[in-house]
């Protein structure tokens, strides 16, 4: 839920001085108990992976269609990461911001002047009361409720929301525990309402480029993928991993010792294999690194140490587990959010005909390839980067996902993370209005978020493999592939 | 091995098109059993982990002192990978290449033309005969014996060198199974002997550099690293009779793990103190499926279709985690079938900077303030601080002393962009010295029982396998490695 999740490396180091401005989530307080992270539910490494029987009377989710409509009516609630969403929906013509709620008054007025700005309504505001998403939740004019708020309160709300007939979109990471992740599942196929995990980074121009290639076969057979959430998040005085505004995530760092963001990595990952669609994850094995990064901030940072001086960092600097796919291939996905290196999420696709790697972007095509993408009388050969700098730019916009092609320039100007958040909203909204099902449904928003359970249970256990929960109960494998979309 | 295992990636572009030629090891026959890769002994989870008694008797090498010698009396077996090592010793002055041996003639001779033609002194060659490796280390003039044939030769070879007096230097990877390496340790302290594993690729310009700056602090607490064998080798030399085509594809027909863990392992452990002050605890290992060795062959037919029925049973892909004792981690990679450029990955992580290397890449943090860097200058470690021109630059003004020294005569004499002259420089200068070589028996151990572990991993689901502790605890006394010239 970092507003700073860049679109492609160049915006990002555009943004990259902005890095440590701290710009956390307001705690959203309501008459539901408030959730407290060290209280949900651990399980143990032989049960944790066990499918659970689905509940008399609810129906699979996967290819729910809705009721077609002209105009989505969208309530968002926390309004810091969700200032985005706001922005995307204001401008996407078949879409209305009914209403925006936050903790706080400022940014609540904040933002209903911007969708007033733009479209001439002012959107009903809830703010300053702990029961305020609640009353907003309860209107009966909302379609869909995005949810941003800090990650303990995204299973209530979430919940909430569909119980009141909405469709919930719901921000990474969607669920902290496995549990929770069954639980919105269930959720989901209860009340058939969706609820996709907002993954912006599915939505990004290299990752819809890769993904586009990838449905053509151009990869050959998939056997290895990798995939990070490197991002060095510990600030400077002032704005820091240790502010205030920053208490809610930091707590996880004193609780969970594997990979606390799966979702950015392992969601284009999984689009890639198909995983949930004709592959599945099957196990995960993870191994964490020593803490030193928050430690040492706080030795640096004098004046925030007092805040943080009883919190003990449980959580290794650096993550790495590998998931093991039901069809045998691998994925390496890390997590580091205190080390000194550039950003990346690594965005690497290996197929037996082709590689293609990010941070920089390069592609590698086999001699053999003969996809009709490639121009026949083009020498090629993988020893070197085949594509990369300008002539993979070249290559990439030939070669486009229609998507893209289609929301490109809007997206440049509502912006987002370099555009991604907005051709997400638009596709979902999108998804809506014609009352299909969203390209990411609550199994990818339960399959990738259990990813922070898994790992952590993993690395307690002394890296010992961990099975994977079937949140499709069995469905992914007759479940078809995403197809190319526009 | 015989590969371009590049010094940097530019020399490595220019490498990249001979990375297919072949020009593998003959197989070595002698009066000893030929070994069979498949007779390897494979342990259970259990055995694999102990540490095993020492043999009484026997006596730690890690400090093994020698008497100095003015000329080091060097014979090589093996001389497709090997006659890089015979072009080295032959270019060293304090060296002097005795014997050289193959089996194939051809071989033999015009490495012994070489050596005469730099020296004016020709070698006695050893060729053609089944036995002819263990005649020629019957010989009382060698001080050291390099191994530099199929990996299953390699620590019959060792052994005999050694239990015949000689010093042993055992080309990568020295051993195939955990087993192995314990009788390579246990030979070596019975002996007194050393037997190094010669890991040219501990000797690159990059690694070197990335070394020295570990060894002044300058990445502040360690904390991850990240290494690779990534080297396309499916349309070329893994078919190449006559060499490595002859038996190197066997491991890809019984073995699922990274079969080649030390290019990437060693540079990283060196980093970390491996051996020296910390140690590998475990490894959990996950392999890809099999696709790109199967395919190339069915689709290509490599020798007429001779392989047709051979089954490959490694992962393309397989990727292991270590963990130190320490709780660093390391990430290693194998993969030599898949359409990719070559890496070895060689990424080292601390508290106060990252590289990366392909394409090497330096980040440091804002708050390093380590002498070597200009105080003035502010850093971000958001971006690459150093990278492209900038980072040779700064890599000149930090090379390490070993590579000032002999780099630019490392270069002249060649072998992988220089690294292997610089190695073997600086091992055979260690036995003239009498002085313990920076690589040991530990190192050759630790590095490469990575591949039979990482294989019981994969046999056994990915569970976490224990590393035996070579060193018998001397880990945790043993000095780090000095920085050399």
């Amino acid at each position: 839920m970092d507003p700073l999740e860049p679109g492609n490396r160049r915006d990002f180091l555009k943004l990259g001085a902005l890095a440590g401005l701290g710009f956390g989530l307001g705690a959203i307080t309501s008459a539901e108990a408030k959730p407290d992270p060290a209280q949900v539910m651990r399980r143990a490494a032989a049960d944790i992976g066990a499918i659970r029987p689905r509940p008399a009377g609810n129906k699979p989710v996967w290819d729910l269609t809705t009721k077609p409509m002209e105009k989505i009516r969208v309530g968002v609630i926390g309004l810091n990461r969700g200032s985005a969403h706001v922005a995307s929906t204001a401008s996407t013509p078949f879409a209305e911001v009914v209403a925006v709620c936050d903790i706080r008054d400022d940014r609540a007025k904040a933002q209903a002047s911007v969708v007033r700005k733009k479209t001439g309504k002012t959107p009903a505001i809830y703010s300053g009361d702990e029961n305020a998403w609640e009353k907003m939740v309860a209107r009966d004019d909302i379609d869909v409720v995005y949810v941003a708020t800090p990650w303990e309160w995204h299973k209530p709300m979430a919940i909430r929301a569909m119980e009141l007939g909405k469709h919930a979109f719901l921000e990474v990471n969607c669920g902290l525990t496995v549990d929770e992740c069954w639980d919105i599942v269930d959720a989901s196929e209860k009340y058939q309402r969706h609820c996709p995990i907002l993954e912006n980074c599915c939505y990004g121009e290299e990752e819809l480029f890769v993904l586009n290639l990838q449905r053509q076969g151009f990869f050959g057979d998939l056997k290895h993928g990798e995939c990070a959430y490197i991002h060095d998040q510990r600030g400077k005085p002032g704005a820091s991993f240790l502010d205030a505004g920053r208490d809610w995530r930091r707590r996880y760092s004193t609780l969970l010792q594997g990979n606390l963001y799966p979702t950015h990595g392992l969601g284009t990952i999984s689009q890639y294999m198909g995983v949930g669609r004709g592959d599945a994850f099957k196990y995960a094995v993870s191994v964490s690194s020593p803490e030193f990064g928050l430690s040492q901030l706080r030795e640096r940072l004098k004046p925030d140490r007092d805040r943080s001086k009883d919190e003990r960092f449980v959580c290794g600097d650096m993550s790495t587990t590998i998931v093991k796919t039901e069809l045998g291939r691998t994925i390496v996905v890390q997590h580091d959010n205190t080390s000194p290196r550039p950003y990346s999420r690594i965005n690497l696709l290996s197929g037996s005909l082709a590689t293609f790697a990010g941070y920089p972007n390069r592609l590698a095509i086999d001699v053999d390839n003969t996809s009709s993408l490639l121009d026949p009388k083009e020498k090629r050969n993988s020893h070197s980067w085949t594509y990369e700098g300008e002539k993979l730019k070249k290559f990439m916009a030939a070669n486009m996902h229609p998507l893209l092609k289609k929301l490109l320039v809007e997206a440049k100007k509502v912006g987002g993370h370099g555009g991604m958040d907005h051709i997400m909203n638009y596709r979902f909204l999108d998804c809506i209005r014609q009352g299909i099902t969203p390209d990411l449904t609550v199994y990818d928003a339960a399959s990738w978020s259990a990813l922070l359970d898994l790992s952590d249970r993993s690395v307690r256990d002394g890296s010992i493999p961990v099975a994977y929960p079937d949140f499709t109960r069995g469905g992914w494998k007759t479940l078809k592939p995403l197809p190319i979309i526009s | 091995m015989n590969h371009p295992e590049n010094s940097n990636r530019r020399d490595f572009l220019k490498l990249g098109a001979l990375a297919g030629l072949g020009l593998g090891l003959s197989a070595v026959p002698s009066a000893e059993a030929k070994p069979d890769p498949r007779d390897l002994k494979l342990l259970s989870a259990s055995d694999i982990s102990t540490t095993r008694p020492r043999p009484v008797g026997n006596k730690p090498v890690w400090e093994l002192t020698t008497q100095p010698t003015e000329k080091v009396r060097v014979a090589v077996i093996g001389l497709s990978r090997g006659r890089g090592h015979v072009n080295s010793a032959a270019n060293i002055p304090f060296a002097e290449v005795v014997a050289v041996c193959d089996i194939v003639e051809a071989r033999a001779k015009s490495a012994a033309a070489n050596v005469k033609k730099v020296t004016g002194k020709e070698p006695a060659m050893y060729f053609g005969d089944e036995n002819v490796w263990e005649k020629m280390l019957e010989r009382d003039d060698i001080d050291v014996v390099y191994v530099a044939t199929p990996w299953e030769w390699h620590v019959p070879m060792a052994l005999k060198a050694m239990a015949k007096g000689k010093h042993a230097f055992i080309e990568v990877s020295p051993a195939v199974t955990v087993d192995e390496c314990w009788q390579l340790v246990d030979m070596s302290e019975k002996t007194q002997r050393h037997c190094a594993i010669i890991e040219n690729c501990c000797y690159g310009e990059e690694e070197l550099f990335v070394l020295n700056l570990a060894r002044q602090g300058f990445f502040g607490d360690l904390k991850h690293a990240e290494c690779a064998y990534i080297h396309n080798l499916a349309g070329g030399v893994l078919w190449s009779l006559g060499s490595e085509g002859d038996w190197r594809r066997d491991y890809h027909r019984f073995m699922d793990g990274n079969l080649y863990p030390t290019h990437g392992l060693g540079p990283v452990a060196q980093y970390m103190n491996i051996g020296r002050g910390d140690a590998f605890k475990f490894v959990v290992s996950v392999s890809s499926p099999e696709f790109n060795l199967t395919q190339f062959r069915d689709k290509h037919q490599p020798n007429k279709g001779k392989h047709k029925d051979e089954k490959y049973v490694c992962g393309d892909m397989n990727t292991s985690i270590i963990k130190t004792q320490l709780g660093r981690t390391i990430m290693i990679q194998h993969d030599v079938v898949s359409p990719r450029p070559y890496s070895r990955i060689n990424a080292l992580c601390g508290t106060q900077a990252t590289f990366f290397g392909y394409p090497a890449r330096l980040a440091v943090d804002a708050d390093n303030k380590h002498p070597i860097l200009d105080p003035k200058v502010k850093h971000n470690s958001h971006e690459w601080t150093y990278e492209k021109e900038k980072l040779s630059k700064f890599m000149k003004e930090n090379q390490h002393p070993l590579i000032k020294k002999i780099g630019e005569l490392g270069k002249k004499v060649g072998g992988h962009g220089g690294m292997d002259f610089v190695m073997n420089y600086r091992m055979l200068d260690c036995l003239r010295q009498g002085i313990t070589p920076d690589m040991t028996v530990y190192d050759a151990a630790d590095w490469s029982a990575i591949l039979e572990i990482s294989a019981k991993s994969v046999k056994d689901g990915s569970m976490p396998i224990q590393c035996p502790d070579f060193t018998r605890g001397g880990w945790k006394t043993i000095k780090p490695l000095g920085i050399v010239s």
